[in-house]
């Protein structure tokens, strides 16, 4: 999430502990003023990956695809000018509901992927936003695409790639390797639930509301919730429906569904409540207040998990660097120069990011830890360098020298995570300072006003 | 305001002259270093007169012509970027702080931009009296700058020139940070050409001709009319790359690596 030294997009809000980045306020950006890309500092949302939970190990591929997923190199146009990736919308392989492009966008957390400022050649004139949706278990989610119009997942990425942000037509080997991060990016763990019914640690209400999950309408016998909504097969029926909300759209997975919020498919509702308060009078259910509220409770024991988020840190953002960086390994082996390109710039990118979580010399907001502050800052910068040498031996196709300046690489990243962690206190990552400069940002910004 | 390439016509014949004729050949670097003192005096003469001409208008409720004078300082002080924060680390501290709302460049930009001329006297006056004090400190005839300084320098300035400025660059109240970016190549160039280019063709024609290239495609990048023309991946490919090549050009010249930190 790619930053510059004065990049008002780096300023955040705090929100109790936690912060999200303030809007763009500036009109020299590729990207509109007032644009929240919710690249704010406090907390990720959790990734668990299925492989993983399995007790395996992620494959080489996987790990490109994660890569990539995080690269806005595989983008064009306005996306790739402005270190959009993949990653920006899905942070994590979650939603993103702190998501808002004026003009592309009716809220936060929805986006017109057919308007025209990241291609134009792909708008069709019809402001119709839709909400950025969680990938976790999409690979037992097909259809693919709001209106499932996509049976195969591959095709649903390369047409965000080329169409919604022009990106080259990707190659098989890029493709292949997105897919297979997204299929194993797992649902979250919910204590709460088991092979689709609810659990012991579920409330009354709760186990009341799956009863009324499970009821027949009063109107057709046949119909209930859970005919769509099919708890043995993730929450979903793998078809589209007319609910009356403009045609016809997919059944969303309930799993996980706590942190996706707004719902349906232009993101039209903020919470359970409105979304039973609908369903109630569309299919004319004749439900009591209790009872829509048991409803909820069902809703929400079967949307949580038990670590929905996960502290950023140092330690997390370079156990991802280091993942992403591991990459080269097969890369230099295979003489692909051009993944090797990819990968420098990703990696280079993730840490100029985690520099600019290190307050520079010159912020006079954050007292203390000068020393620190410059080490890891100047140990970020030597990384970066480290990695452009890999990429620049490779691209002149010397793989010897390739290789010797990833040994190199490899051993400047031991102290410059020590670096990291001794500066971590006076950074970002830390909620006091994080206060102080974002202070600090804000009395800038309300002197431009 | 006088362009690196206009200044080197008088200063690289000079340079050219002390190296032909021997003088200066056991210390090229040392000499180099010298010769781009004027330079550096020229770029912060430039900033002290715009800022002392941004204290004029502002007292004159001038808003139009403080924002002219504000670029105009701006300029001079970018160019001279290489050597701000590595000879002259408190000054610069003081004058170009950032988020800090208090003082220097940024503090007077977000106010005079913003239309708000009564509130930028006390910091106008901070900056000139600190752009004075930097102005006599490079002037002094006991300042020299060293090799491993300016290539030190050169070097950061390249990487930073790398940043992704796609959500705003250095200057964005201004709207003017494509200008920081020009006048910072600038800065590099004339380092590279006054200093380092030369001695390195002496050792390694072929780096110094490929350092020649790189700073040559890092200005055509730069070379846009706005921000949003600026083609962020490949300057910050191309930025890293020339930071890379300052540092192998500092060893081929017997100086340290480049440390590229604060």
């Amino acid at each position: 999430m790619r930053a510059a030294r004065f990049s008002l997009g780096m300023a955040m809000l705090l929100l109790g502990a936690a912060a999200v980045a303030a809007p763009i306020t500036t009109k020299e950006g590729v990207l509109p003023p007032g644009t929240e890309l919710g690249d704010g500092v406090g907390a990720q949302p959790t990734e668990l990956f299925a492989t993983e939970l399995a007790g395996g190990k992620r494959s080489d591929q996987q790990i490109l695809g994660d890569m990539l997923f995080a690269s806005p190199a595989i983008f064009g146009g306005v996306a790739r000018q402005a270190g959009i990736s993949c990653n920006t919308c899905h942070p994590q392989g979650a939603g993103n509901a702190a998501l808002y492009v004026p003009g592309l966008s009716s809220r936060h957390g929805t986006f017109d992927t057919t308007g025209a400022l990241f291609n134009s050649k792909a708008d069709n004139h019809v402001f119709d936003p839709v909400t950025v949706p969680s990938l976790r278990g999409a690979k037992v989610l097909a259809p693919y695409g709001h209106d499932g119009r996509f049976a195969s997942l591959r095709d649903f990425v390369r047409k965000v790639v080329v169409n919604e942000f022009a990106g080259p037509e990707p190659s098989d080997e890029v493709l292949d390797a997105l897919v297979a991060y997204v299929q194993d990016i797992a649902f979250l763990p919910n204590p709460k639930l088991e092979n689709g019914r609810l659990t012991g640690a579920a409330s009354t209400a709760a186990h009341r509301g799956e009863r009324i999950f499970h009821r027949p309408f009063p109107h057709d016998a046949a119909m209930s919730c859970a005919s769509c909504h099919q708890p043995s097969s993730a929450f979903v029926d793998h078809q589209v429906h007319d609910v009356g909300t403009g045609g016809f759209f997919k059944t969303k997975t309930l799993i996980d569904a706590d942190f996706n919020a707004p719902y349906f498919h232009d993101g039209r509702f903020d919470s359970y409540g409105q979304v039973v308060g609908y369903f109630d009078t569309h299919f004319d259910l004749g439900l009591s207040a209790s009872e829509r509220a048991d409803l909820v409770a069902y809703l929400e024991a079967v949307g949580d998990a038990a670590q929905p988020t996960t502290p950023d840190s140092v330690e997390s953002e370079l156990a991802e660097i280091a993942a992403f960086v591991g990459v080269l390994d097969t890369a230099i082996r295979e003489h692909n120069a051009a993944i090797v390109a990819i990968t420098v710039d990703t990696v280079g990118d993730e840490w100029r990011e985690l520099g600019e979580r290190i307050p520079e010399a010159k912020d006079t907001s954050v007292p203390g830890g000068l020393r620190e502050r410059i080490k890891a800052r100047a140990a970020v910068r030597e990384a970066v360098l480290a990695l452009r040498r890999i990429d620049m031996a490779a691209s002149r196709g010397d793989f010897d020298a390739a290789t010797a300046a990833y040994a190199d690489y490899r051993a400047q990243v031991a102290p410059a995570a020590v670096a990291m962690a001794a500066a971590e206190p006076w950074s970002l990552f830390n909620t006091p300072i994080r206060r102080a400069h974002v202070a600090a940002l804000a009395r800038l910004t309300a002197l431009a006003k | 305001m006088q362009s690196f390439s206009q200044f080197t016509r008088g200063a690289l014949i000079a340079t050219f002259a002390a190296l032909t004729l021997g003088a200066a050949a056991a210390e090229p670097l040392k000499d180099g270093a010298a010769n781009y003192k004027p330079f550096a005096v020229e770029q912060i003469g430039i900033a002290l007169a715009g800022a002392k001409e941004l204290q004029a208008a502002t007292k004159a409720g001038d808003a139009k012509a403080a924002q002219a004078a504000w670029i105009k300082s701006r300029n001079g002080w970018e160019a001279a970027e290489p050597i701000t924060g590595e000879f002259f680390s408190k000054l610069d501290e003081a004058i170009d702080a950032w988020p800090d709302a208090k003082q220097g460049y940024h503090a007077i930009e977000a106010a005079l931009f913003s239309g708000k001329l009564a509130e930028i006297a006390a910091s106008t006056d901070r900056l000139v009296a600190d752009l004075t004090e930097f102005d006599k400190e490079l002037k002094a005839p006991g300042f020299t700058f060293t090799p491993q300084g300016l290539i030190n320098g050169a070097t950061k300035l390249a990487y930073e020139v790398g940043e992704n400025k796609s959500k705003g660059g250095e200057s964005p109240y201004a709207g003017t940070s494509i200008l920081d970016m020009q006048q910072n190549v600038e800065g590099i160039e004339a380092v590279y050409k006054l200093v380092f280019e030369e001695p390195l063709k002496g050792t390694d024609a072929k780096l110094a001709d490929a350092i020649d290239d790189k700073i040559e495609d890092v200005e055509g990048l730069v070379k846009v009319g706005d921000l949003k023309k600026v083609d962020q991946a490949a300057l910050k490919r191309n930025g890293e790359e020339l930071a890379v090549m300052l540092q192998n050009a500092a060893l081929k010249l017997k100086l340290k690596k480049p440390a590229v930190g604060e």
